[in-house]
């Protein structure tokens, strides 16, 4: 057995050139490799660290903006129900007050209403009775004869049954408002003459002027009281 | 019949020089590792492929061997184990291919490598420890140990050297005898025997380089049955 010291030396050369030719083409490019992947992945997990941490800190801003925004929600809700609350006492108090102003004036105004319509009811009333009075004294005749005049033609307009049967009728009598002087029973026999009655007087200051002829059967109204009343009738049924 | 092993058979001279078959098969087996981790390592990307992951994942491997060995970086010594690991077990497997003798099966490749290891463990010492720490190791745990372990260091390397010699050149001595007596397919066994005890004696060269150059940067000599690596000294070992 030799030694040879040649390839020996060719051995140790060759081993060295290998181990160049290894280091550049395999062990350094993938260490590389591993070590890009190793910090891209450190940086993934960083950046993943960082958005989480960061995601942290916004859920608590969120939530501390929440519980912000709930205390401020609950003091602007006291704040608002205290303002209501006043505003609503306002309210009532004004509209207490207005609604006792709106009733004394309604009352001030029924009050002048009704004095209104009395004063009204009695200047219609102070016309009726003088449109009454005014129709009625122009109807009447002048004097108690004038009267007597109208008790016969009022007798004379009757049918002969109907004239008859109240000249029969029991208790005929002559009323008049006051008893009659002389001269006014001398007018009224006279008018009366051509029936043949001789009634007895009586009287009812009632009928206030005028002569009118009664009896159990029927009358004749001849005074300014029954003229009054038929006026009346007759301008209220016309208003009607 | 094959040659003896124990000689290595001149393929061509330069002028002077004889370049042996050795030296031949060697350069064989560079270009084609070359060859093979250029083009393993073209097209590198952070999304890798399946040869890129067997890749990283040998690169992997090897720093995590490198880290329970020795402490701090593996890169510093990925190459210088990496090469040896993968130029030895390359190397003795080319004895599969017909007519090419393992270069590992001679003295001379073996001595190179051990002289790589050993050059290398003296350099990292020093640079690691400075020249005075590197020299004061060789006294612990006493001077009256530096004759000891002087001797040791060199002992230890020649031992590194002869033990990849012996197994290799055995494996491939035995198989030329069976082929030359039985025939074609019966030394197919032993040479499958042959693989694995090449892959063994590649782990083991790696990892006893490894734990010599760790000693001689942590300044420990008991590099022979480190904490974690325990491997028997026995007549294939």
């Amino acid at each position: 057995m030799t030694f040879d010291w040649v390839t020996f030396a060719f051995q140790l050369v060759n081993v060295l050139v290998l181990l160049a030719i290894l280091r550049h083409f395999l062990f350094r490019p993938v260490a590389a490799v591993i070590a890009r992947r190793q910090a891209e992945t450190e940086a993934t997990l960083k950046a993943a660290t960082d958005a989480r941490a960061a995601a942290d800190a916004a859920m608590a801003r969120a939530r501390a903006e929440s519980d912000a925004t709930q205390a401020a929600r609950h003091d602007l809700l006291v704040k608002a129900q205290g303002e209501a609350r006043t505003e609503t006492d306002a309210l009532l108090d004004k509209a207490r007050d207005e609604a006792a102003r709106i009733v004394a004036g309604g009352k001030a105004q029924a009050k002048r209403e009704s004095a209104r319509a009395a004063a009204e009811t009695l200047a219609l009333a102070r016309d009726l009775a003088a449109a009454v009075a005014r129709r009625a004294l122009a109807a009447q005749p002048a004097g108690l004869a004038g009267y007597a005049e109208r008790l016969a033609a009022s007798l004379w307009a009757l049918t002969p049954g109907e004239r008859a049967a109240l000249l029969q009728g029991d208790g005929l009598r002559i009323v008049t408002p006051r008893p009659l002087s002389a001269r006014d029973r001398t007018a009224v026999t006279r008018a009366l003459a051509p029936f043949g009655v001789k009634p007895a007087e009586t009287t009812d200051p009632a009928l206030i002027a005028g002569l009118e002829l009664r009896s159990a059967n029927g009358a004749i109204r001849n005074s300014l009281a029954h003229d009054l009343d038929r006026i009346a009738e007759a301008m209220r049924d016309e208003r009607g | 019949m094959i040659d003896t092993p124990l000689s290595a058979a001149p393929a061509f001279t330069l002028g002077p020089v004889t370049v042996t078959w050795p030296v031949v098969t060697t350069w064989g087996i560079m270009a084609a590792m070359a060859f093979a981790a250029a083009l393993a390592t073209r097209r590198l990307a952070l999304k890798p492929t399946t040869s890129q992951a067997v890749l990283e994942l040998v690169v992997t491997t090897l720093d995590g061997e490198i880290r329970a060995t020795v402490a701090g970086d593996p890169g510093r010594f990925r190459t210088l184990v990496g090469t040896l690991l993968l130029f030895i077990l390359v190397a003795n497997w080319s004895s599969l291919i017909p007519g090419v003798e393992p270069p590992t099966a001679h003295l001379e490749t073996d001595a190179a490598l051990a002289a790589i290891v050993f050059a290398a463990g003296i350099c990292w010492g020093i640079r690691e420890r400075g020249p005075a720490g590197w020299l004061g190791g060789f006294a612990r745990p006493s001077w009256v140990m530096i004759p000891l372990n002087l001797v040791e260091q060199v002992t230890r390397h020649f031992s590194l050297m002869v033990r990849l010699f012996g197994n290799v050149m055995s494996g491939v001595f035995v198989v030329g005898i069976v082929l030359t007596l039985a025939g074609l397919l019966v030394p197919i066994p032993l040479m499958a025997l042959d693989l694995l005890t090449g892959a063994v004696q590649a782990y083991i060269f790696a990892t006893l380089a490894l734990v010599f150059i760790g000693s001689a940067v942590s300044g420990e000599h008991n590099a022979d049955h480190p904490p974690r690596h325990s491997h028997g000294q026995g007549p294939n070992a």
